[in-house]
Formats: C-alpha cells, structure tokens, sequence
C-alpha cells in the first residue's frame, strides 16, 4: 500500500517535470543550441549556417563600434551607478527617519518604477526637448538652455538621469528594509558612547547594510547591460554613436543588417561581461556580515 | 530614562519636496495630454481643458492605419493570457518541487535556479529563429507562447509551499482531494501573497515589453499597444497631444494595478511600512 502511493507520487512528480522540462527544452534548449552554432558561423536567415571557428569573435574585438559601445556602457554605469546609490541610499535614510506619510512617499517614488518603458521614454523626451518645460523653465529663470539629448556627452547621461528617475524608489525601498533590519539596540549604545550621526552612519549602518546594497549594485549592473527601449525610443543610438547600448547593437545586427550569426557572438559576450561585471561587484563590495 | 526625539522637520519637507518632484512628471505628462496642443510646452496648468487628443487616439487613429484601440486590446489579452498561464502553471510545478516525492526532484529543482543564471536576453535571435521556424511570426502565440511558464514563478511557489505544514494535504487526501484539488483549493489560497507577486510582476513585465513584440510582430492589427505607440510615435511625430494621450494608456493599467496591489509589490523585495 504505502510502496503503491510512493509510486503514484513518483509518477505525479515526473509528470509534473515533463510538462516543464519539455517546455524548456522547446523554448530554452533549443534556443541555447542555436545560440551556440550560430556564434560560431556565419549565416544570413537562409540555408544552412557555415561553420567559420572563432571569426566572428576576432571580427568583434577589432570593430570598433563594439568598443565604442563598451566605452558607452561603462560611461554609463559612471554616471548611473553612483547618481542612483547615493539617492536611493539618501531615500531609505530619510524615509527611516521621517515616520508619518511613509506610504505616501514610498508610493509617489514607486510609482515612477511602474512607468512603462515606452511610455517614459516619449514623457522624457518631451520634459526635456529642446523647447520642452525643462528648457523654457531653465531659459527664463537663467537665461540658458540645455541640449540634453541632443548633445554627444549629454545625451548618455539624460537617459542615466531617466533611469535613475525609475529606480530610486525601488532600490531605496531595498536599502530601506536592509536599514529596518539592524538591530536599534546598535544605535542606542553608539549613542550612549557619544557617538556622532556621521560616524553612527560609517561605523554602523553602512558595514550593517552590506548585503542590500549589494543586491543594489548586483541589479543595477544587470540592468545596464539591458537598455534598449530608452535609446531605441529617444536617439536611435545617437548623437555619434554615444547612446548606442548592446542590446540595440544586437537588434540592429540581427534583424535590420540581416547578420544573426554576428548579433549571436555580441549576445554571448554580452552576457560574460555582465556576468564578469556582477562577479567584480561582489568581489568588491560583498562583506560577511554577522552580529556578534 | 526617555528619549525624547524631535519630529526631523528637514527631513520631512526635503522628502516632500523630493517625492513631489518624482511624480511631477506623471502629472505634466496627464495634464498635458488634456491641453490644447499649443500649450502643451507653454503652461503647467491649461487654460482650458480639451479632450481632443483623446477623440483622436479613439476614433481617428484607424484612419491612419494604426488602430489604438485595438491595439489596447491587444495588450490586454496577451497581458492576461500570460499571467494567468504563468501564476497557474508556476503553482503546480511549485507543488511538485516542494511536496512531491520524487526522484530526480533535486536535480529538476537545481536545473531551475541554473536557468535563471542567463539573462533574457542572450536568447532574444535564437528564439527568433525558433519563432520563425515554427511559423509562428506575426501571431499572438509569438509573444505569448515563449513566457507562459517561468522557471522564477515555479522556484516563488516552491519556495512558499515549503513553509506550509503537510498536514493540510494530509488532511485534505483522508477527505477524498485529488491532486488537483489539493492545488487550487488548499494549497493555492494559502499563497495568495506569492500568487500576487507573481502575478503584478509578470503582468507588468508583459505589459512593458518591447523588445520582443518589436520583432516578432510586424502586423499593425495585433500589435501590443507598447508597439503601436513607438511606431506611431517614430512616423508621426508632430502629433504631440495624441502621442501623450496615448503614453497616459499606455502607463494607466500598470499604475492602477501597481497600485492596488502595492501591500504585495512591497512585500515582493520585503519592506514593511509599520
């Protein structure tokens, strides 16, 4: 009786499986595989895929547009990374302290992270068009304007200033619940021992808050080897090639210049180096911590 | 020994200000969509209120060739298709992952959480190709059919199922349950919090995205309306007012549902307000 069941429990879990391992197989195996065989051959959408070695990668490290883009991905993150810890570190900070209307201000920063990406790519784009509200404000109460998207350097960092404008809340609210999980007793005795706000800050809850700053960083990094919507929307990887992101680098390979063996390579080293750059964030920054 | 703190004034007019400058631009954006179109750029608050850009988004986008409502629609049924396919099919291989005996589960389970190490996008050509194969391009079941099971949904509800007692199972199998039974009737409810999070975020990231139904999808009739309004932003874009009214359709749904849903988005990256 009791061997019987296990069978049938046996049965029903694999039966289960199957459903979910076949699907996989379909829609991730398959395309796992061909992501394979295309990055090292060269085809067009027709015919058979040509095997040709290593070429397509020795053609990407010497094109320069892939360093350009490598460049424009790590100007990104210079100004991204930094911009949106600090705000969102500045956002959990006082939102821990300031206890009334919590849910309202943790709300009005959300919401911005609920935007659709199509959505705010054209409200940002208007906000800050040449003679867009940004601008006029700026003109009549300081007699100047701002080129944001229209200018090489700034236009990289306008989408950093987007993005942050989507992600403050949501890795503020991260970084919150790391604060809410420090103990208070900490606070009262650095207190008791005279202790300063700044060096409560630095001594107690930055090392404390290690591991949500590092879940911060760790999807901050992935998130900016995945931008496509932002310049797609607003400057189809312009002024000079400035904005141009790996994913646009990709669709623009495969689907308009007909070259998915070369977009399938650039994917397989985009995603190494994104992994290689999570992997160097958590070697940096990735502390144990432990209350003693 | 009492301590007594004073109410932190700074802080709180510094994070008022703060909040009102990150929703401002949903505002511009809602307000503007209801100016007349040369005060779009000119004043934050209109002389009058107009509701011409949505006439025109409603009923004379068709003429144009790019057809919103049905694009809404369009969304809307994809959004929901995938959802709910993701939240029950997640639920059921949770079930098998956390209270079914079998083996080889540790390994299927292990498989899972080695899946969701590669990034989405790594896969965005091949499946193209797969898609093409198939002849599935310019179908609904193009953009539907690669997400409705997710490996992250099925580790969500294992995850949660772990923590619930077998004795309900136990129970629910002497009254006569079967299997299925024991999913959506006991274990189900008792996940309603995991069920939400999987839900709002699956939604808003059917919802959001574009990428994919940017190149799979080329017919303008069963467009997603993410699709249609970059198109319609790209081809017509001295058409201010309605490319805005637009985007207000396009971000109402994920805000609304955000919104009603909040206690559980918080809860999904583990914040507490109290």
């Amino acid at each position: 009786m009791v061997s019987k069941l296990k069978k049938r429990e046996n049965y029903l879990g694999w039966g289960f499986s199957s459903i979910y391992l076949i699907y996989t197989a379909l829609f991730w195996g398959y395309p796992f595989v061909w992501l394979v065989i295309l990055s090292f051959s060269k085809w067009n959408f027709f015919g058979t895929p040509k095997p040709v070695g290593f070429r397509n990668f020795v053609r990407l490290f010497t094109d320069p547009i892939f360093w350009r883009i490598f460049l424009n991905t790590v100007n990104f993150m210079v100004y991204f990374i930094p911009m949106v810890l600090i705000l969102s570190m500045l956002f959990a900070l006082a939102l821990y302290k300031v206890n009334v209307f919590r849910t309202f201000f943790a709300l009005s920063f959300l919401v911005a992270n609920v935007s659709s990406g199509v959505a705010y790519s054209i409200l940002f784009s208007n906000l800050f068009s040449e003679s867009g509200p940004i601008n006029s404000f700026l003109y009549k109460n300081f007699g100047f304007t701002v080129p944001w998207f229209s200018d090489p350097q700034l236009a990289l960092l306008s989408i950093a200033i987007m993005v942050t404008w989507k992600f403050v809340g949501y890795y503020g609210l991260i970084l919150f619940a790391g604060l809410n999980a420090i103990p208070k007793s900490l606070y009262e005795a650095a207190e008791l021992d005279g202790a300063t706000n700044w060096q409560k800050f630095w001594k107690i809850t930055f090392p404390l808050i290690n591991p949500a700053l590092t879940t911060v960083l760790v999807f901050a990094v992935n998130l900016t080897f995945g931008i496509f919507t932002e310049p797609y929307m607003i400057t189809g990887g312009g002024p000079m090639r400035r904005t141009l992101t790996f994913m646009m680098h990709i669709y623009s390979t495969a689907f308009q210049r007909m070259n998915p063996s070369y977009a399938a390579s650039l994917a397989v080293i985009t995603g190494l180096l994104s992994y290689g750059c999570v992997l160097l964030v958590r070697f940096l920054v990735e502390r144990e911590v432990s209350l003693v | 020994m009492t301590r007594s703190k004073r109410f932190p004034y700074i802080t709180f007019t510094i994070l008022f200000i703060a909040s009102l400058i990150w929703i401002y631009p949903y505002f511009w954006l809602l307000f503007s969509s209801f100016k007349p179109t040369s005060e779009i750029y000119t004043r934050f608050w209109p002389t009058k209120f107009t509701l011409e850009h949505y006439r025109f988004i409603f009923f004379m986008s068709d003429k144009l060739q790019r057809p919103f409502v049905r694009a809404l629609l369009n969304s809307i049924f994809i959004s929901v298709t995938i959802t709910f396919m993701v939240v029950v099919s997640s639920a059921f291989f949770g079930f098998a992952l956390s209270k079914l005996d079998f083996k080889g589960k540790k390994a299927v389970f292990n498989f899972i959480l080695f899946q969701m190490l590669f990034p989405g996008f790594m896969f965005i050509v091949p499946l193209f190709v797969l898609i093409k194969n198939l002849g599935l391009l310019n179908t609904y079941s193009a953009i539907i059919l690669p997400s409705i099971i997710s490996a992250w949904g099925s580790f969500m509800f294992a995850q949660t199922f772990k923590s619930i007692p077998n004795d309900y199972i136990e129970a629910a199998k002497i009254d006569g349950a079967n299997t299925f039974w024991i999913v959506t009737r006991v274990m189900f409810p008792l996940a309603r919090s995991t069920a939400s999070i999987v839900g709002l975020f699956t939604f808003i990231g059917a919802w959001d995205n574009f990428m994919w139904p940017l190149i799979v999808m080329k017919d303008y009739n069963k467009m997603p309306l993410s699709v249609l309004l970059a198109s319609f932003n790209h081809e017509y874009s001295s058409y201010v007012g309605p490319i805005l009214a637009g985007s207000v359709i396009q971000t109402i749904p994920m805000v609304l549902i955000f919104l009603i849903f909040r206690k559980y988005f918080l809860q999904g990256i583990s914040v507490s307000l109290k």
